[in-house]
């Protein structure tokens, strides 16, 4: 029996393993570089609008959302001393990480985001993704403006729109190119560059999170004097 | 055994630098202010999000103050070679650290040792 063209065709394209293949393999356990500070990775004061500026100048850290186990946010998680497994399909790529026991999904069916999906921001945003040739560019928008971009205290409005790059550099390797463009806190978009190393045995396994387990931090959290 | 194997390996384990990421460090601990404290364990918190353990603490008199010490995640520990009796009830030991800035008996932890030998260095976190 022999099948349609635009069936096989089908079959093949919807195949996650035959088109993975012809794409870079993302696929295993993956060490952030640890980046509590975003200063120190772009190499100076991030560009702030004034109203960045006074949000900066007055951020108080007893505030940090993580500090009350509220999601980390989707490139501060890429920014924590945790680990996270990297799953790769033809249209999907998720990311497990170890920190809070948390996710991230990449679609790359083609799809835009939901006409309303800024109703609805997500704490780890919407993201859509897409190959240029070997590398992975990610957009991701309607991220939750309660999510904190580092420990330092760096926030952001839910105009934030980030851009990521995800190339092999080596088998062990991924690097990470990351863009912040928030025209309420920043005057222009902004990158950095980090690089994710490959955990291996018997260190690649995500290990069990749960904030909750023992947050005594909480109730020793001070706030800052005004 | 668990001790010897541990010991001997201790050269592989030590941690140096801040490890964080739950929160800042200055919204709980004031870096200007380093502390040491020298007693007997009472109980090891092997939990997320950071480890907890409590010293009783004898003062001039003889009187005991227990301290909490706040210690990194238990799964970077882990990874650095720690397990969940590394440090356990009946231990002594000395730690330096940062004193909370509520006041409280809390320290976070930098070095670490037990009965006498180094387990742990770290440092206060810099953010």
């Amino acid at each position: 029996m022999r099948l349609p063209l635009t069936i096989a065709l089908a079959l093949l394209l919807g195949s996650g393993s035959a088109f993975a293949q012809t794409r870079p393999d993302l696929n295993g356990l993956w060490q952030p570089q640890y980046t509590p500070d975003l200063t120190k990775a772009y190499g100076k004061e991030l560009p702030f609008t004034p109203h960045g500026a006074q949000r900066w100048k007055n951020v108080d850290t007893a505030n940090d959302p993580t500090g009350f186990c509220l999601p980390v946010g989707p490139a501060r998680a890429l920014q924590s001393p945790y680990p996270f497994e990297i799953l790769q399909t033809a249209d999907r790529v998720a990311m497990v990480f170890e920190y809070q026991w948390t996710f991230r999904l990449f679609y790359l069916d083609g799809r835009t985001p939901p006409a309303d999906i800024h109703e609805y921001p997500e704490w780890m945003g919407f993201s859509t993704g897409r190959w240029e040739a070997d590398t992975l560019v990610v957009d991701t928008v309607a991220i939750h403006e309660r999510t904190w971009l580092d420990t330092a205290g760096h926030e952001h409005s839910d105009k934030l729109r980030l851009t990521e790059r995800f190339r092999k550099t080596a088998p062990d390797a991924i690097e990470w190119v990351v863009t912040f463009d928030d025209p309420v806190f920043f005057t222009q978009p902004w990158t950095i560059t980090r690089t994710l190393r490959r955990m291996v045995p018997p260190k690649d396994r995500v290990m069990s999170y749960s904030c909750e387990e023992n947050n005594k931090d909480v109730q020793h959290l001070v706030p800052k004097a005004n | 055994m668990m001790r010897g194997v541990f010991v001997a390996a201790g050269a592989l384990i030590l941690w140096a630098g801040p490890v964080g990421a739950h929160h800042s460090f200055s919204a709980q601990y004031d870096r200007a202010k380093p502390h040491t404290i020298t007693g007997t364990v009472t109980k090891m918190e092997w939990q997320n999000p950071h480890i907890y353990f409590y010293v009783a603490v004898k003062d001039d008199t003889g009187k005991d103050t227990v301290w909490a010490v706040e210690g990194m995640a238990p799964n970077g520990l882990y990874r650095q070679g720690w397990r969940r009796d590394t440090v356990k009830a009946g231990d002594v030991v000395s730690v330096e650290g940062w004193l909370a800035r509520d006041g409280s008996h809390l320290l976070n932890m930098g070095n670490v040792q037990l009965n006498g030998q180094r387990i742990f260095s770290g440092t206060a976190p810099t953010n």
